[in-house]
């Protein structure tokens, strides 16, 4: 990962410094056997513009004075114990298993497990999971908020409504909007499966509520009296977009209430990408906006796992999408619209909700800016105009949308943010998880048929594949054991609970030098469920 | 390894390793038993076809490790083959032997535990002699096969009891350990009430029974810190329970006991019942007769209280454990075609022991009817009001010695007779109690209970109960010829009760049973069964005396001469303790003046 040093030359000498502070600080204290803090500058996904990064982003940039210094000073000996580590990692993980129905398993998804660690302080990844209700199938979805984690926040509570009801019939549209006429009780749209950490914000809940119901009314609008069927991934792509507009419009017209005024704002001018599944039967669609990802975990016929990844990356290791954004403006900017493997030389996801210094023009920035709220005044950042800030929009929330129907091999499927796949291979996540979810009863059976086997040799053996598995049934979680192998693997592939506990100890400004927030949702489809449909057709 | 397949023809048991090595054909086999069962259910498949499973070395592994732990030089070695067969396991860790209760002459020797190899010889012979004669030549109820019921074959019980009992194989066993799997299968309606006072709790034929309660304020150990050969953890709790039923009054919780109900439309239950039974159950309606259900040979198949509800109706109280042996023994010998009616009525009636001096206030005033024992004389049963229900069964006896009722209660009625004896019973001081409390009142009385301390070998003239025989009631019983013939002959042994008298309880491991007995230094026999009895600030225990010859071991008659004449000490894990040994119990006069030193033989009266 090449550091993008040059951007930041009045830090350099603090940057290099660090590292040797760090050197010398593993040859003192032998205890420290992680690597020396090599810092991933480029994992932020700002890199604040050199004139106000002071200002924007104090934490992010003081830390090479105030903890280089304090590294050195402080050896850190105060390690955690398994237990804690444990509660630390188990914290935020939730579980929701699709309850049997009279006896049977009638649902293509068993459940799923969820959990994130935050780095950020306070974490700016969230995820959202619902069932609808009023159409069938399920929405799982992961959101990594950058600048605040205003626009994750909002993202992952008014989307999944927005995927809802474009997925809605005339008809129950209908029926929906005559109960809000009304005043009658509504038909609920969604069930959530919420951890306890994951909140709504309830000041907002009524700009939102009216921002998604001018979205279906104009949907009762548009309809050409045809009931056509929905297209999922039409759909899919209508509410990121219509959501994405409203929070820009949000921002553009403001709320008489400050707090909300303020909010708004916040939203618009933070960022968030998003990553949704949507599971109906064996019909799987993943919408993806920005740099999350979705993979499938394929279990060959040999027991063996293969990983299908089903999002493209919207940064710039993706070649269609760095053409996309050259062809999407004048040739005179080819060089400036992707710098240093960044939108504009600033964003590393190329698609995103928010974000509006990428979206609006110049003048919609500054009338917005001025007219706003002292706070938004205050702060520097939102004040920046991205350099070479010709042709707006730069940035988009439209998904890209892929379809897989499912087989009865697909067994599980791992959305993420890339706090995760930056750490790990897919193909290693998705072997992890297999053998996690399949347990102990997978891992091949050693047999000694024909061998020259000592005991001593099958000794060694056994008790390697005892240490391996030892750390799975710590968890009940794919998600944390995931997590765990992520945060904690040592360059063997297997946890090093020092290094774990290290890591989970590093201090708030500290941790997001190295990692980043991480959010994963491992959803387990059924088998039987699958194959039934497929033997059906 | 020449060296230890020469000196090595035994098996090296390593029980912390919880593994067996032995000689195999010049090599060395090794196997254990793991701390983490598979339990496999053959599903109707022929054993046969079972007998070889692929071989599963990760779950060998922990063997493996402390194989290697104890004989490092194997490492070397190459493997020739990991076997992989199942064994079978029973609930309790012992075998099942002896005739189906449900199809007669289906003689059952299985669940081995893994133990088949040692115990295949006595089995095989004790079972042989059972299909022959009819009964095996020693007692083998803990084997048999009747113990268990059709409580215990629920599969999911099997898997999880299993799992358990296999690893005990190599753990240490200690006294009064109680399984943590398969629990809860049979409680009283009270259940949840006295779990949340405290109650902990012991398990017999799946029932759920409390053996003390915790006070709040108290703290004991661990489970596993709990395990002791010495003063266990819980002893201050149980004394304060057993004075409170010497003092003021408590209620114990005893409604595992076995019940039958049988009924006929003329004279036959009793005709059946006198010819079963060995004493006298031509009683006035009304009366409660303590009763010996005997074998041929004047042994105890049962042991139970029998109370006469009317003229053509008894009531019949057996140990918890009884369920299907005495229900199967009852069945055999009753005529086919008659009019007899025979149910269990166990799971109908809670029953609520109230032992102590107050329990008569307590009573009294929930009824609203006088019940001294001018009213209400000792081994009576009344139905009766008790707060608003009604039909109550009280009976005035404790199966203690001490003073007291029992009541019978129809389940649905449980929980408000408790909550008024409670709520009644307080300013009298009442308490919960449990098995404990009732363990140590009952042996500090000289109270032998089937199952511990009388078995299908016992007859009654062997432990005092010759006042429960009614040899000329006037028609012929099971057992009647061997007890005439006994009684002529004399007994080869006795149940005699011992009180430790050097023994600190503080200090030395506590007799639990089975401790060898010593009369003037030379072995006598064993503890059936022991207790601390808290009135006499000392340990008890009970057991029989033989009178072996000492030229040729041959058993000679016990007479109480004999046994008085005695000098008696008990073995408890190699350690010697002077004991006193009794025919008859301590008289509670004594032990109120606190005069137990000085009580000797000659003062005793008899009951």
């Amino acid at each position: 990962m090449p550091a993008p040093t040059q951007m930041f030359f009045p830090m350099i000498r603090n940057c290099e410094l660090s590292r040797i502070y760090g050197t010398a600080c593993y040859c003192h204290h032998k205890h420290l056997c992680c690597s020396p803090p090599y810092i991933p500058q480029s994992r932020l996904r700002y890199t604040p513009h050199p004139a106000y990064a002071t200002f924007s982003r104090p934490k992010e940039n003081w830390w090479q004075y105030t903890q280089g210094r304090r590294y050195v000073s402080t050896p850190q000996k105060f390690y955690l114990t398994p237990p804690q580590v444990n509660s630390i990692l188990k914290a935020n993980e939730y579980s929701f298993k699709v309850p049997e129905f009279d006896g049977k398993n009638v649902s293509s998804v068993l459940g799923f497990d969820s959990n994130q660690l935050p780095a950020n302080a306070p974490i700016e990844d969230r995820r959202s999971a619902a069932t609808c209700l009023q159409t069938r199938g399920m929405l799982l979805g992961v959101f990594d908020g950058h600048a605040g984690c205003a626009c994750s926040q909002a993202v992952s509570e008014r989307l999944f409504y927005y995927i809802a009801v474009s997925l809605l019939p005339h008809e129950t549209l209908l029926e929906i909007e005559n109960a809000v006429e009304s005043g009658r009780a509504l038909l609920p749209i969604l069930q959530w499966h919420k951890h306890p950490n994951d909140y709504f914000s309830k000041e907002a809940s009524k700009l939102y509520f009216n921002s998604l119901r001018t979205y279906w009314q104009e949907l009762i609008d548009l309809n050409t009296g045809e009931s056509a069927d929905i297209d999922v991934k039409e759909a899919l792509i209508n509410a990121f977009k219509r959501l994405d507009n409203d929070i820009s419009l949000e921002a553009q017209v403001g709320d008489p209430n400050s707090f909300l005024n303020y909010l708004v704002l916040r939203v618009a001018f933070s960022g968030a990408t998003a990553c949704v599944a949507h599971v109906d039967g064996v019909d799987l669609h993943v919408a993806n906006t920005g740099d999350s990802r979705a993979m499938l975990g394929v279990q060959e016929e040999d027991g063996s796992w293969s990983a299908v990844t089903l999002s493209n990356d919207h940064n710039a290791q993706n070649e269609s999408e760095v053409e996309r954004l050259k062809l999407e403006h004048p040739k005179n900017e080819a060089k400036s619209v992707v710098k240093q493997d960044r939108l504009l030389g600033l964003l590393m996801p190329f698609r995103a909700f928010g974000d509006v210094k990428f979206k609006w023009s110049i003048d919609l920035q500054k009338r917005v800016i001025e007219s706003g709220p002292d706070q938004l005044n205050d702060n520097e950042y939102t004040k920046f105009i991205p350099p070479n800030y010709y042709t707006p929009p730069y940035l988009t929330a439209e998904p890209e949308v892929t379809y897989h129907r499912l087989r009865p091999q697909d067994k599980f499927l791992v959305l993420a943010t890339d706090g995760l796949w930056e750490t790990m291979h897919r193909q290693d996540v998705v072997r992890i998880v297999g053998e996690y979810l399949t347990g102990m009863h997978h891992q091949q059976p050693i047999a000694v048929g024909g061998y020259k086997v000592t005991l001593g040799q099958m000794h060694s053996l056994l008790t390697e594949r005892r240490a391996k598995m030892s750390s799975v049934f710590e968890d009940q979680n794919a998600a944390t054991h995931l997590i765990r192998h992520a945060v904690g693997n040592n360059e063997f592939g297997s946890v090093d609970h020092e290094r774990l506990s290290k890591m989970l100890s590093l201090p708030e400004e500290l941790a997001r030098m190295y990692r980043d927030d991480i959010t994963i949702i491992v959803v387990q489809f059924n088998s039987h469920v699958v194959g039934a449909y497929q033997n059906q057709e | 390894m020449p060296v230890f397949c020469q000196l090595c023809w035994s098996a090296v048991m390593d029980a912390d390793g919880r593994i067996y090595i032995r000689n195999w054909q010049g090599g060395i086999l090794s196997g254990g038993f793991e701390k983490t069962p598979k339990p496999i259910f053959t599903e109707g498949k022929n054993q046969l076809e079972i007998q070889n499973l692929q071989e599963d070395w990760d779950h060998f592994e922990p063997l493996l490790s402390s194989l290697l732990r104890r004989m490092p030089e194997l490492e070397t070695l190459e493997i020739v083959k990991l076997v992989n067969c199942p064994e079978t396991f029973t609930p309790d860790m012992r075998c099942i032997m002896g005739e189906s209760p449900l199809v007669q002459g289906y003689f059952v020797l299985a669940g081995m535990n893994s133990a088949g190899l040692s115990f295949g010889g006595g089995a095989g012979k004790y079972l042989a002699e059972w299909m022959v004669h009819g009964y095996p030549s020693e007692s083998v109820w803990e084997l048999d096969l009747k113990r268990f019921g059709a409580l215990q074959s629920s599969r999911t019980f099997l898997r999880h009891r299993v799992m358990e009992v296999m690893p005990l194989l190599y753990d240490l066993k200690v006294p009064r350990w109680d399984f943590q799997t398969g629990r809860q299968l049979r409680t009283s309606p009270l259940y949840d009430r006295l779990d949340a006072q405290g109650a902990r709790w012991m398990e017999k034929h799946g029932f759920e029974r409390p053996k003390y309660f915790v006070p709040p304020d108290k703290d004991l150990l661990a489970l596993e810190q709990s395990k002791t050969f010495y003063k266990p953890d819980w002893f201050d709790i149980v004394e304060s329970e057993v004075k409170c039923c010497k003092e003021a009054v408590c209620v114990i919780d005893m409604s595992s006991f076995t019940k039958f109900e049988i009924t006929s439309t003329g004279d036959q239950a009793l005709e059946i019942l006198q010819y079963l039974f060995s004493n006298d159950l031509d009683v006035p309606v009304g009366h409660i007769v303590h009763t010996g259900m005997l074998n041929e040979g004047g042994g105890y198949e049962n042991d139970c209280s029998i109370a006469r509800l009317n003229k053509r109706s008894f009531f019949m109280i057996s140990p918890t454990d009884q369920q299907v042996h005495c229900w199967a023994w009852l069945k055999k010998h009753m005529p086919r075609d008659s009019d007899l009616l025979l149910e269990d009525v166990t799971w109908k009636y809670t029953a609520l022991n109230l032992i102590g001096p107050r329990a008569v206030d307590v009573l009294s005033e929930l009824s609203y009817a006088p019940m001294t024992p001018d009213h209400f004389p000792s081994l009576f049963c009344k139905e009766m009001s008790v707060g608003y229900a009604n039909g109550i069964r009280v009976m005035s006896m404790t199966h203690t010695g001490e003073p007291g009722f029992m009541l019978y209660i129809p389940i649905e009625y449980a929980l408000h007779v408790y909550n008024e004896v409670m709520s009644v019973g307080q300013k009298y001081g009442i308490r919960n109690a449990g098995y404990y409390a009732l363990r140590s009142l009952r042996i500090e009385k000289f109270f032998a209970f089937w199952g511990q301390d009388l078995n299908t070998l016992t007859t009654p003239l062997e432990c005092g109960r010759e006042s429960r025989v009614k040899l000329d009631k006037g028609m012929d019983f099971i057992g009647r010829d061997a007890l005439l013939q006994q009684r002529q002959n004399g007994v080869y042994k006795r149940l005699t009760m011992f009180i430790l008298d050097d023994h600190d309880t503080d200090l030395d491991l506590w007799p639990w049973w089975g401790e060898p007995i010593y009369r003037n230094g030379q072995y006598a026999g064993k503890t059936t069964s022991s207790a601390y009895s808290y009135t006499l600030e000392r340990h008890v225990c009970l057991g029989f005396v033989h009178n072996f010859s000492e030229d040729t071991g041959e058993e000679q008659v016990v007479t109480a001469d004999f046994i008085n004449r005695g000098e008696y000490e008990i073995d408890i894990a190699g350690h010697r303790f002077q004991a006193k040994a009794k025919l008859y119990p301590v008289t509670s006069l004594f032990t109120h003046k606190r005069r137990k030193e000085d009580v000797e033989l000659s003062d005793l009266q008899g009951k």
